[in-house]
């Protein structure tokens, strides 16, 4: 059931993404997690009660005994404009599930974290007639289609040192399903001719390392440094590949083991900074570094490059809490981010850009042992330059948290 | 302790009436109709369509010596001289028996006149010049019209003997799509007789003649009748539907008033009539036609190379057009080669060698047939039945594009994969379907493959190709 959460989509049709299908589709930007209004920065970001998946070397932080499960809810609207935009259909929508997790502090210094988290998705479709090959004047109609995503199971664990160092390892197993089907049909009515379809089984370790220095500043101020480290990874890919004539029959079926792509080595780092336990600045960066595996990535296409991308986002937050018998309980939050970075495609010379801003507003149930979350994300991602599409794209992101004290021989509250 | 709160109730309200609305909201959408991809794909290793155009057609012009032209319900009178086909002569025999029960004459009546009546309907068959006036003759069979022995039918190299001395002729030109005579007689050809002949059978009508009243013994006195295109006439073939041919006595029936009356010989025994058709190549390229050598032999076939370049079909005529393929299987020699998608055969008329007078056959159909030439079983297209006709597309004016097309998806299926050295030398055959075959005219020149590519016959194979893999 657990692994078949984020990828499950509410609709049966998710949001045509036209990048997607170069590399392995979108790369997850988001954690879907308490740092989602903080345009998802959080290398640096504790917290006692959140699992905090941008940062293996968070869950230490975890408050003693504490069991957490959280899950997340996408909404996305987006519109599409450029070129090859036809104007009478230019938007779309969807809801997904994006995040099933779960943590706990299992110890006084050690958290530790499980959970099924998106990866990367894929979901585009796209006719192109194309002249039958010996013939200059016949054309016939490639109907492409993929749809599919790569998921990350992990299991994470981070224990703290000296009370101001926390190190994390998140060893993630990288798996998922791409289905791409090239369906050539009659250009002039539509009828199918013969179809390839490719499902693309993908699998890999993939390891993520972190780290936190965190402590105080004077009286008010708390600061926290992080990093994290993930090593290059080849993604194993066990391809079936299946052609049928139009009534379905079997004309080849076989399957090809190969390296589909390979993961670049990725870094980030982050800082922040709490005033009075109740503002706190959030800066992030991350990198990876696809230009360096440039070599190994012959993904077929034209017109295209995998490039080292970035992103940098900073976030600001506000904590609403209140003392309970001299302790300092969250009643609420309000979130604001920014976010600017460059994807790792570079397509007819251009990278594509992705910025937005992020809006959140949370709150931490006293009756119940829920939190809730909702983010408000706008952001912008390609040009309409160079034949490219941009997409402005509005994301209302639900996050719900359930926490209880667990293994505890004492009176809980009810 | 407790801690009292009413953040539940509140947080619900908050929550459900958003999720709610995100639903409906997304509900209402649909995907965008996005043309980015197509510059961005290469090779994936997908399944293509490839198309052969270059397969190797070997054409020949099979001429059969004769043709099956009795009781076609026509009579096919004329002659025409074609640049392609030389001069093509028609004439027709038919019997014909006065009535059941003829009119009683009496010594009043007087006998005025003889004449061939025939009516030239609209869409019966023509071919030829037509603003060229025609000169038909009629002759009477000298001998017994019947079959010889050992002699099933009567066929289009078919022929009887007939008295040279004419009983009449009519010079006419006649607009078949009117269809008008130059008689002005609105669509009909009359032709006077010999005047004698006339009067000897009023006056067996009037005796009441044993040879009148009995069909036997008049089919075995008159014989029947012979009509043909005059000597040196080049015009055009017209045919006459045969209820639509009388013999017709013209008497004047004298009581209180005088009346123009007329007594009908019409046709009996149609399966005997035919038309005899001949054609003289002199001068053309079906010259070098190939003829049976034997009295029974499978029809020669002519390669296209020894008749200009071209092959004929005039189905009446005796000619039909032979297609082999002998190297289709070196597409699937091919390594991407996987299976047939399609195969569609296009067949282009000579440009030039049709118009308005020389029209095309409206449908040519597609037949199996071996090494001995002869028309197998209709070849269908995909997923039917029928027989194919070629669905002529007619363009005069931009002669490139007219050209009969054919699925033999089918055909090429089953040849392609067969490599087994049987002797049969399938092919395909091209011939004008029935009934049109044995009264219509119409002819096509094709263009064999020495011809530019796009005036020539073509075979196009739509293969699906998938490179080997590891």
């Amino acid at each position: 059931m657990l692994l078949s959460v984020t990828s499950f989509r509410v609709m049966a049709q998710g949001n045509f993404s036209p990048y997607s299908q170069m590399g392995i589709g979108d790369l997850e930007d988001e954690f879907y997690n308490r740092t989602s209004g903080l345009a998802n920065t959080g290398i640096a970001y504790r917290s006692n009660r959140f699992l905090i998946n941008n940062n293996p070397a968070s869950f230490s932080s975890l408050s003693d005994q504490f069991f957490v499960m959280e899950t997340g809810l996408r909404g996305s609207f987006i519109s599409y404009a450029g070129q090859p935009v036809t104007p009478a259909s230019t938007q779309s929508a969807d809801i997904t599930f994006r995040r099933l997790v779960m943590g706990i502090k299992a110890a006084k210094h050690w958290g530790t974290s499980i959970g099924l988290v998106p990866f990367s998705t894929q979901n585009y479709e796209f006719n192109s007639p194309y002249f039958i090959q010996g013939s200059a004047t016949e054309i016939a109609n490639h109907y492409y289609q993929g749809h599919g995503s790569v998921n990350k199971a992990y299991w994470a664990n981070s224990v703290e040192f000296f009370h101001h160092l926390s190190l994390g390892v998140d060893a993630g197993y990288l798996f998922g399903q791409l289905n791409q089907k090239d369906i050539l049909q009659n250009a002039g009515n539509g009828a199918s001719l013969i179809s390839t379809q490719n499902t693309v089984n993908l699998n890999n370790i993939y390891m993520t390392y972190g780290l936190q220095l965190y402590g105080k500043i004077g009286k008010k101020w708390q600061y926290s440094l992080g990093g994290t480290y993930s090593n290059r990874s080849n993604l194993l890919a066990a391809t079936k590949r299946l052609v049928q004539n139009a009534d379905s029959s079997v004309l080849q079926d076989y399957g090809v083991s190969e390296n589909y792509l390979t993961l670049p080595s990725a870094y980030g780092a982050g800082l922040a900074l709490t005033y009075n336990q109740r503002y706190t600045l959030l800066a992030d960066f991350k990198y990876q570094d696809w230009t360096g595996v440039s070599k190994e990535n012959t993904y077929p296409g034209k017109n295209y490059s995998l490039i080292s991308s970035y992103r940098s986002s900073v976030g600001f937050e506000i904590s609403r809490k209140k003392n309970y018998y001299n302790n300092k309980v969250e009643l609420s939050y309000f979130q604001s981010g920014l976010y600017y970075g460059e994807s790792y495609l570079q397509i007819n010379g251009t990278q594509i850009r992705d910025m937005g801003a992020t809006v959140g507003f949370g709150v931490n149930s006293l009756k119940s042992p829920l939190a809730y979350s909702i983010v408000f994300q706008y952001g912008i991602k390609g040009t309409t330059s160079n034949d490219l599409i941009r997409q402005n794209y509005a994301n209302i992101t639900f996050n719900i948290n359930y926490g209880a004290v667990w293994f505890t021989k004492g009176k809980k509250y009810d | 302790m407790t801690i009292k709160h009413n953040y539940l109730k509140r947080e619900w309200l908050f929550l459900l009436p958003s999720i709610a609305a995100l639903f409906l909201l997304v509900g209402c959408q649909k995907q965008p109709n996005l043309t980015f991809g197509p510059t961005y794909v290469a090779d994936n290793g997908s399944a293509d369509i490839v198309v052969v155009d270059t397969s190797t057609a070997i054409m020949s012009t099979v001429y059969t010596d004769s043709t099956a032209t009795a009781g076609t319900g026509y009579l096919m009178v004329g002659n025409y001289q074609d640049t392609y086909m030389g001069k093509i002569n028609t004439r027709a025999f038919i019997q014909i028996a006065p009535p059941a029960a003829p009119p009683t004459l009496t010594q009043f009546d007087h006998y005025d006149s003889i004449a061939l009546v025939m009516r030239f309907i609209k869409s019966s068959p023509y071919y030829g010049d037509t603003t060229v006036p025609q000169t038909f003759v009629v002759n009477q069979v000298d001998s017994t019209y019947q079959l010889g022995s050992f002699q099933r039918g009567f066929f289009s190299n078919s022929s009887l003997p007939i008295n040279p001395v004419p009983l009449g002729s009519a010079t006419v030109a006649i607009a078949p799509n009117i269809p008008f005579t130059s008689q002005l007689a609105s669509d009909t050809v009359i032709i006077r007789l010999d005047q004698n002949m006339g009067a000897t059978l009023y006056n067996m009508i009037y005796n009441r003649s044993d040879t009148i009243l009995n069909v036997s013994k008049f089919l075995a006195w008159f014989n029947g009748l012979c009509l043909s295109p005059g000597a040196g006439s080049q015009g055009a073939i017209y045919g006459f539907a045969d209820s639509n041919v009388t013999m017709r006595i013209y008497y004047r029936e004298n009581a209180v008033l005088s009346t123009q009356k007329f007594i009908d010989f019409t046709e009996t025994n149609k399966s005997l009539q035919f038309n005899n058709v001949t054609s003289d190549w002199t001068g053309t390229a079906l010259a070098n036609l190939t003829k049976p050598s034997q009295y029974a032999q499978p029809p020669p076939a002519t390669p296209s190379i020894k008749t200009a370049n071209a092959s004929y079909i005039q189905t009446v005529g005796g000619l039909g057009v032979k297609l082999v393929f002998p190297y289709l299987n070196a597409i699937a020699q091919r390594p991407d080669y996987l299976g047939v998608l399609r195969a569609q055969l296009t067949v282009r008329p000579v440009p030039g060698s049709y118009n308005n007078t020389w029209r095309l056959p409206p449908a040519i159909g597609l037949y199996a047939t071996d090494q001995n030439n002869l028309i197998g079983g209709a070849v269908p297209a995909t997923g039917t039945s029928g027989a194919q006709t070629g669905n002529l597309n007619l363009d005069y004016f931009h002669p490139l594009n007219t050209a009969y097309i054919y699925d033999v998806t089918n055909f090429v299926k089953a040849l392609i994969t067969n490599t087994t050295i049987t002797g049969i030398q399938p092919g395909l055959m091209l011939s004008v379907p029935a009934p049109a075959n044995t009264t219509e005219f119409t002819r096509a020149v094709l263009a064999d493959p020495t011809y530019p590519v796009q005036q020539r016959i073509t075979l196009s194979v739509y293969y699906i190709s998938l490179y080997p893999h590891n």
